[in-house]
């Protein structure tokens, strides 16, 4: 035993007061790279002040609080930069939640603006604010005075409202005349393999009949929810059991008789899961200094990770989940089937019996994993 | 010969790799339920469409193809002892799927170390 000096006590103090107030996990929760977490309080806020130029609607009031305004439309589609950007500023402004009077503080989040969302981008929305509003023990409260009705039917179908315990208000689910019909979403952890299940069960409740092929797009999602257990919150990130979720939900349009289903996890990203000792990873770390081949980087490998069933294992016997995902689409033989994993898209499509397969990079990252399978009933 | 239902006798969510993945994996389905059977040297009868929804690779690769892996028993004498039944058409895919994972795994090329030791 040693007694120890007054200085050190102090250090003490001060890490356990910081391990309290959950910094030991702020560095590594998810989807983001670390490096990108770790960043010091002037970069989030010179990220903020340098995208606020850009296309992210922020009021900032006294003593550095944030507003921030969702756009008129949201989805990852026709709208990827402005929608990643939203989400992404909730991402970073919560993280920095603890980090002094010196950063940006995240006080609002305000949906006045939005008048249309997917049903993939209303799912990675409300995880994202599920995450916030964790990381503030649940002290979120819902203000949807002037929110456009089509938009709140929209949310109160997925099951937003529900997320918030400081919540006292009552909603009409009348409300609003869209013909999208939202699957309440379903939040899973590693291992709840049984919640497939629920989702088909709420799907033929909205359709009333059942999904021809269903049991290939059960199939896909058991294997995403095993991707997950294996790969997207891996211990060396020192998730806490809390962040290892996953969402799910599904959506039925009655006028174009689309169905889509939804899966995002909050994890590091399918490219940054994947073995970096390989050939050709090799080969783009060694050309990584030449920007467009680094832009495109998880875009190449979220290909590569698809098309030829790698993993991050190395073992021959693994890495086929990715093609599981497949299956539903082309067994179908129409529809789609797109994963956005960091900055990175990989889409497979059928119309009429031709395949086309299409990647894509992007500047601003999903944080994490998003699957859509997309399907169009003519039966 | 013996037979098993899958969704009945094993668990009407199979899903998942390892015992980790959660309740009803390939890990626990191999060493549970094929594997006593196959070491009594009886044939087996294997329901996959009795209550179950579909499956992934996961579990069809550690359920079916880890008996080569681990040195159980060999690709032949595995496919010569199993009969795979659906009424299902749908099913027929997995059917074909079982018999590629088996036809493809390396026999005794991996020493089993159970993931929930």
């Amino acid at each position: 035993m040693k007694k120890i000096t007054r200085r050190q006590r102090h250090r003490d103090i001060r890490h356990g007061i910081l391990i309290r107030r959950g910094h030991h996990l702020r560095k590594h929760c998810g989807g983001v790279s670390s490096r990108q977490e770790e960043r010091p309080i002037s970069s989030i806020n010179s990220w903020i002040d340098n995208y606020k130029k850009k296309h992210l609607n922020a009021t900032i009031a006294k003593r550095k609080r944030i507003t921030l305004h969702l756009p008129e439309e949201m989805n990852f589609c026709d709208n990827y930069e402005v929608t990643v950007l939203h989400i992404l500023a909730i991402r970073k402004l919560s993280n920095s939640r603890k980090s002094g009077n010196k950063s940006y503080r995240l006080v609002s989040v305000n949906f006045d603006n939005l008048r249309t969302i997917s049903t993939s981008a209303a799912l990675v929305l409300t995880a994202e604010l599920s995450k916030w509003d964790d990381a503030i023990r649940q002290q979120l409260k819902p203000m949807i005075d002037n929110w456009d009705a089509e938009i709140l039917k929209q949310f109160i179908d997925l099951g937003f409202f529900e997320l918030f315990r400081n919540s006292s208000l009552v909603y009409d689910k009348s409300e609003g005349s869209s013909p999208i019909n939202l699957v309440k979403y379903i939040k899973g952890q590693c291992g709840d393999n049984s919640k497939p299940r629920v989702l088909k069960e709420k799907i033929i409740e909205i359709i009333g009949e059942k999904v021809c092929k269903w049991n290939f797009l059960h199939g896909g999602l058991t294997e995403a929810i095993t991707n997950v257990s294996h790969h997207a919150y891996p211990n060396s990130h020192e998730f806490s059991k809390e962040d290892k979720n996953w969402y799910l939900t599904g959506s039925y349009n009655d006028a174009t008789k689309e169905l889509k289903i939804v899966f995002y996890d909050q994890g590091i990203g399918i490219p940054k899961s994947l073995p970096a000792s390989d050939i050709w990873e090799k080969v783009l770390s060694v050309l990584s200094g030449i920007s467009s081949v680094e832009r495109k980087r998880d875009e190449v490998l979220l290909k590569a990770a698809v098309e030829l069933e790698r993993t991050s294992t190395k073992q021959s016997d693994r890495g086929k989940g990715l093609q599981d995902l497949l299956e539903f689409i082309r067994q179908r033989k129409d529809g789609y089937l797109s994963i956005l994993s960091l900055k990175g898209l990989f889409k497979y499509s059928i119309s009429n019996g031709k395949e086309e397969i299409k990647t894509e990079h992007f500047d601003q990252p999903v944080c994490g994993t998003l699957i859509i399978w997309s399907a169009t009933l003519h039966e | 010969m013996k037979r098993i239902s899958v969704g009945k006798d094993f668990s009407p969510d199979p899903a998942g790799r390892y015992r980790t993945d959660g309740e009803g994996s390939g890990e626990a389905f191999r060493e549970d339920c094929l594997r006593p059977i196959l070491d009594t040297g009886e044939k087996i009868e294997i329901v996959i469409d009795d209550g179950v929804e579909g499956y992934g690779s996961s579990f069809l690769v550690e359920g079916f193809a880890g008996l080569v892996k681990y040195g159980y028993i060999t690709n032949e004498e595995l496919l010569s002892r199993i009969e795979i039944l659906y009424t299902d058409d749908d099913f027929e895919f997995y059917k074909i799927k079982i018999i590629e994972y088996i036809k493809q795994a390396k026999y005794s090329s991996q020493k089993y170390i159970g993931s929930s030791e």
